[in-house]
């Protein structure tokens, strides 16, 4: 028997639609991608980090207006590095020599190509700024679970664009996306205290953020003491300004245990200990 | 001369009656204004990455353009036997050669220059400044550059009969130089021997095309390039140029063009 | 009268296809000579060797050996074509041209000055009766069309030696009695015509004197009477010559 187009056409349609209806159950478990909610997510999958990573070079690389240095060159520094650690040279200057990059020109041709080639190490002020989020706002997209970028975007926002609403809902964003991230409630708690003058929210934030440090397991505390530091100190600061010295001694005291500096925290400490001993502030008596 | 201006103007006829430039201009367009209506934390007077990607796209396109022009040259005049009538005429195959390498530059050359009018436009009409020295100097550079590029492929289609073989290669070879020609001699130096030798002598023979991207410097406001610099890169240009032309010449004056 | 077209033992070789041939001889040792004023046939078979003298003679295939010359000039130089026209077989031109255009590029690279041009362009188009259609891309045309742009290419430069590689192939009889007016008027302007076909009743009737190649080699040359003479025609004369029998004359 012999089926017209259009028959024919209608079968295999039927016949689609019965296939995609018995596959469903056993389709859904072979990919996750498809389920993302996020766009790149779909279309690149875990690819999509290695964008969000170099689109957040890509903000650095705007910040000092084009002067960065390539894989190869890091590549170059870090033999050199290697090599002057080796023969006993500290750390620092070899940290000094890298942010110069490009050394003395190799040959005549590196020589003239350093005419076409940005050479100067500048960093982007006076509101020009801006011109890294883009960057900031697409490594987000791309890798919502980068806390770098929420930070980084927001210092920028807040300290140098003034802008400490959008600072705020760019953290926010980010919270949402990596509710434990202690990195975040910091720079939350900051914006909170030095923008706003909110002390009380400024508290709330940074405590959170401390619990938050505390649920993480050993290895990840270990690799992250830096941002408990930050967020004992700050809090300590805190205290110190609203005159809970007990309190900013104790913050103090936390702080010393993972800080490379305790030294410079029990000087303070200190002060703070002989403000405790020495009771109060006298009030000037009211005069009748 | 008349001679050779008379072929170029039959290859710039050709570019714009067939329908790549165009398709290619409008796709820019519409990526480039599709990337600068996007809105980053509200902030209207954001730019460079507008300038970034605009440029990238301007790059890319004029590079298809002088590329896929250029490589169905010769072929395409041989495949159509039109290179007959023309050859029966007293133009010499150099004039040939040289008229098609016209033909090519001056046509990019005029791409270029709409394209960078719509960059000059859509950048302006946001930053409201128009650095035109600075944009002259990257349209300049990007054109000797283009140069380059073209006389490659001219010559790369005296021996690659199909156009595509041609473009392909020639694509990765420019791309190649673009991204890897500033750093060569360091990756050289990470190598062990003989590659090291190798990749030194690459570095030192290859036609260095990298030197004419300006993109950072307009992205960056960074100002101009000295002009001496300009006008020495403008020379080697010029030389390679004229070495590649030779080369083809080389190639084309005793082919049989029969078979 | 003067020499215009000289070939001496031109000898041609090409790398075969077939590796058991190696080299394969188009042309071996051919002596030619055409002289001013005259209309010349070249007559061969399929693969005689033809298009290869045609094609040294315009400098797109070197010669192995031998010289070639027009008007006295090594075909190798670009000069030696200033004075010449050539109709190809086929319709080689640049599609997206128009016939307008076509012709001034052509007459920019002989050098004609513009004024001068745009007259012998609106003459030759209204020769070929393309004037309606001077200015719609060749692309649009048709095969005879075409032909005809081709013809008025070949004439741009008032040539003195008109070089034509069967010219009447595909044309109508309109289109072939219009050939041979054009090569009729050529020759009543002193001009010299030098044409292969294989159309021998045509060349019976306008050439001067005609030459039969088979085989790379020059087996007749003469006036159309001397070479056809012991036999009824000039058909005859060339099947002969090639070496292939013919029914004797009833």
């Amino acid at each position: 028997m012999k089926l017209s187009p259009l028959s024919t056409l209608a079968v295999l349609l039927a016949l689609a639609l019965t296939l995609a209806s018995g596959l469903l159950q056993t389709a859904d478990q072979w990919s996750a991608r498809a389920k993302s909610d996020n766009l790149f997510g779909m279309l690149f999958g875990d690819g999509r980090k290695l964008f969000a990573n170099q689109f957040f070079t890509m903000a650095d690389v705007y910040f000092h207006s084009g002067y960065y240095p390539s894989i190869f060159d890091q590549g170059a520094a870090e033999e050199k590095e290697i090599i002057s650690a080796s023969h006993g040279k500290k750390e620092n200057e070899a940290d000094e020599k890298n942010e110069d990059f490009l050394g003395r020109p190799k040959d005549w041709i590196d020589a003239f190509g350093r005419n076409f080639r940005i050479t100067q190490h500048t960093h982007l002020e006076n509101h020009n700024e801006r011109e890294i989020l883009p960057w900031l706002r697409l490594a987000a997209d791309l890798d919502p679970q980068k806390i770098e970028t929420y930070t980084v975007g927001a210092f920028f926002l807040r300290e140098h664009l003034n802008r400490a609403d959008q600072a705020e809902a760019f953290l926010r964003e980010g919270l949402r996306n990596n509710p434990d991230s202690c990195e975040i409630l910091f720079e939350l708690g900051r914006i909170y205290h030095e923008s706003y003058h909110d002390q009380n929210r400024a508290r709330n934030v940074w405590q959170l953020g401390v619990k938050k440090f505390i649920a993480r397991p050993g290895a990840e505390q270990k690799d992250t003491r830096l941002v408990f530091e930050e967020l004992a100190v700050n809090l300590a600061h805190l205290e110190t300004d609203a005159g809970n010295y007990a309190a900013a001694i104790d913050w103090f005291k936390a702080a010393q245990k993972v800080s490379p500096t305790a030294y410079a925290l029990q000087i303070q400490i200190d002060v703070l200990q002989k403000k405790l001993a020495a009771g109060p502030p006298l009030s000037p008596p009211k005069l009748p | 001369m008349s001679k050779i201006f008379a072929l170029a103007g039959v290859v710039i006829k050709e570019l714009y009656r067939r329908k790549d430039f165009y398709v290619l201009f409008v796709l820019t367009a519409l990526l480039t204004l599709a990337a600068g209506m996007v809105n980053f934390f509200h902030d209207d007077k954001i730019v460079r990455y507008v300038k970034d990607i605009c440029l990238l796209l301007i790059w890319v396109s004029a590079l298809v353009i002088a590329v896929v022009t250029t490589a169905r040259q010769i072929p395409a005049e041989r495949e159509a036997r039109t290179i007959f009538p023309l050859l029966a005429k007293p133009v010499s195959r150099a004039q040939v050669i040289a008229g098609k390498f016209l033909g090519c530059w001056l046509a990019t050359g005029v791409a270029l220059v709409v394209f960078y009018f719509f960059f000059a436009a859509v950048t302006g009409s946001k930053e409201q400044i128009w650095p035109w020295g600075a944009y002259l100097e990257a349209v300049w550079m990007h054109w000797a550059m283009l140069a380059i590029v073209i006389a490659m492929v001219l010559l790369g289609s005296i021996y690659f009969a199909a156009p595509s073989s041609t473009s392909t290669i020639t694509l990765i070879v420019v791309a190649g130089i673009l991204l890897l020609g500033t750093h060569l001699k360091i990756i050289a130096l990470q190598q062990p021997e003989p590659m090291q030798t190798i990749l030194t002598i690459g570095y030192f023979a290859m036609p260095h095309l990298e030197w004419y991207d300006l993109r950072d410097f307009v992205v960056y406001d960074m100002g101009l390039v000295p002009l001496r610099a300009v006008g020495l890169a403008t020379l080697y240009a010029a030389a390679w140029t004229g070495i590649f032309l030779l080369l083809a010449w080389l190639g084309f004056r005793r082919k049989n063009l029969t078979t | 009268m003067s020499v215009i077209l000289k070939t001496q033992k031109l000898r041609v070789e090409y790398r075969s296809r077939d590796l058991r041939q190696g080299t394969k001889v188009a042309l071996n040792g051919l002596d030619l000579e055409v002289r001013a004023g005259e209309v010349f046939g070249f007559l061969g078979p399929n693969g005689a060797g033809k298009t290869t003298t045609m094609n040294v003679l315009l400098g797109f295939v070197p010669p192995t050996s031998g010289e070639a010359s027009l008007f006295g000039i090594d075909v190798r130089q670009p000069i030696a074509r200033q004075r010449i026209g050539y109709l190809p077989e086929q319709t080689y031109y640049y599609k997206f041209l128009t016939a307008e255009e076509l012709l001034r590029f052509y007459a920019r690279i002989f050098g004609i000055a513009r004024a001068e041009a745009d007259r012998r362009i609106v003459s030759l188009l209204k020769l070929v009766d393309l004037e309606h259609a001077a200015t719609r891309p060749i692309k649009s045309y048709s095969k005879g069309m075409q032909q005809r742009v081709g013809l008025a290419q070949s004439l741009i430069n008032n040539p003195d030696l008109l070089i034509l590689d069967e010219p009447t192939s595909g044309l109508d009889p309109l289109g072939r009695m219009k050939v041979r007016e054009i090569i009729q008027r050529l020759k009543d302007e002193g001009k010299t015509v030098f044409f292969s076909s294989h159309e021998l009743g045509e060349v019976e009737t306008i050439c001067d004197r005609v030459a039969i190649v088979h085989e790379g080699e020059l087996k007749a040359v003469g006036t159309v009477a001397a070479v056809s003479s012991g036999h009824d025609n000039l058909e005859k004369a060339f099947l002969q010559i090639v070496g292939i029998p013919t029914r004797p004359a009833s």
